[in-house]
């Protein structure tokens, strides 16, 4: 997230916005919505969700612009809506027993739905997608929050913590369990 | 050498991770020199780190451009505008239902106490049958707005997804020159099958939208017969269909008709 991305242009469009000027809109969305995609995207690892979710976070974003505290940087504020209501849509996913689903056509990926062998379901594509898929589906909601915005948005733990709105200690932690758990899975994993 | 093992396995991770740096990583790095245990650990979360940093998904570009993804988003945030501001139907409807039980109780008596001496039957509505009509009058016009919202709804969606058909320029087999239309085939069969309520069950509320709704049918019935992978110029079909009926552009205009 460089200063570009989250400097005075973002807090003159949010200023903006909070004036109803949709015409701010396009420009907040051009900026951001790549990496909100791909944070939400790392986290769903369905297209169709993560645009979803993306949208809806632009919305309340929309709604909420005047509300929002100026002083900070609108960056980690957008990163930890799209992350919240990435989570949200987890869980409404897992309800329908639907943790996650094939991913992506375009990137000639597909995974599977669970953790068992399912000789029927052909897994094509890339090897480190499809593991890295089943180890984060076996993650805690905040612990896999953790691990995509350090391993698919390159956040430092400050970034991290502030977007989250976590400890120093606690990001650290988690992190810790994640990726030990995820290692753990893909030993099982492996044939 | 246990307890330093204890005090630094965090770190290890950490540095598996990227994420130590100065004395920190120093210190870590002389562990690891010294404890193989930990050596071991920190190449295992090493390859748990490599898996993701291969993980093509860290590059993948959202197939909507931003400006359509704007769009969207300004329109979902004045469709909440509409909801918010409209009455819930049973703040009408309630009213409504108590003044047609008080006029059916009271009414009556009371023209009955003033009712001069008989006359020839005049061509008026009793009360009580009027209170009804009116009753019935309120929830038709609920019903009306109902059915236009949401053949409004029904038109930005399907909008939406020919948008998406024509704005797609990603390639999901170069060699076969194919584009990817990601989910528009799925959204355009569910699309389909809500079709009969928007457009039947309407009735004379949507009846301004059956050209519109006719010819969007037609044109989702086309993508929902592609996969998601498909020709560049099976696309290119669906756009010029798309085109020539100046299916958007109508699209546009019937929406903000029905949303009044």
């Amino acid at each position: 997230m460089g200063a570009a991305e989250s400097g005075e242009d973002d807090r003159e469009l949010m200023a903006r916005l909070a004036k109803g000027d949709r015409e701010a809109l396009t420009p907040l969305v051009e900026r951001h919505y790549r990496r909100l995609y791909r944070i939400a995207l790392g986290y769903l690892r369905q297209r169709d969700d993560a645009l979803d979710v993306v949208q809806e976070a632009f919305v309340k974003v929309f709604q909420a612009a005047a509300r929002w505290d100026g002083s900070a940087d609108a960056g980690p504020w957008l990163s930890r809506v799209t992350v919240n209501l990435a989570i949200d849509r987890w869980r409404r996913n897992r309800r329908r027993g639907q943790t996650f689903s094939p991913l992506a056509e375009g990137d000639h990926l597909e995974v599977l739905a669970d953790h068992g062998p399912a000789p029927d379901r052909r897994v094509l594509g890339r090897e480190a997608g499809e593991r890295v898929a089943v180890a984060l589906n076996d993650l805690p909601e905040r612990q896999r929050a953790v691990v995509v915005l350090r391993h698919y948005q390159e956040l430092s733990l400050e970034e991290i913590a502030s977007t989250l709105g976590m400890s120093l200690g606690t990001v650290k932690s988690s992190l810790h369990r994640a990726l030990h758990r995820m290692r753990a899975t893909l030993t099982e994993a492996k044939p | 050498m246990i307890l330093a093992h204890l005090r630094l396995r965090r770190r290890v991770s950490l540095h598996a991770a990227g994420l130590l740096f100065g004395r920190e990583r120093e210190e870590t790095l002389a562990h690891l020199a010294a404890c193989a245990r930990c050596r071991a650990e920190h190449d295992a979360l090493r390859a748990v780190v490599a898996a993701m940093e291969r993980d093509p998904l860290r590059s993948a570009e959202p197939d909507v451009p931003a400006a359509v993804l704007a769009a969207r988003v300004a329109r979902e945030v004045d469709q909440t505008l509409v909801r918010a501001g409209r009455p819930r139907w049973w703040l009408v409807a309630l009213p409504a239902t108590a003044a047609a039980v008080a006029a059916a109780l009271l009414v009556p008596p009371l023209v009955k106490q003033f009712r001069p001496e008989p006359r020839a039957a005049r061509a008026t509505i009793p009360p009580a049958e009027a209170s009804e009509l009116l009753e019935e009058d309120a929830l038709a016009r609920i019903e009306r707005n109902l059915a236009r919202e949401q053949a409004a709804r029904y038109l930005n969606e399907a909008g939406d997804v020919l948008v998406a058909v024509a704005a797609t320029g990603i390639d999901c087999d170069r060699k076969d020159d194919r584009l990817d239309v990601g989910a528009a085939p799925e959204r355009s069969r569910e699309l389909l099958e809500k079709r009969r309520l928007v457009g039947d069950e309407g009735g004379e509320a949507v009846a301004s939208a059956r050209g519109v709704l006719d010819d969007v049918e037609l044109a989702l019935r086309q993508v929902a017969e592609l996969p998601s992978c498909v020709k560049r110029r099976d696309v290119e079909l669906v756009q010029k269909d798309v085109e020539a009926r100046q299916l958007l552009m109508r699209i546009r205009l019937m929406t903000r008709e029905l949303e009044g």
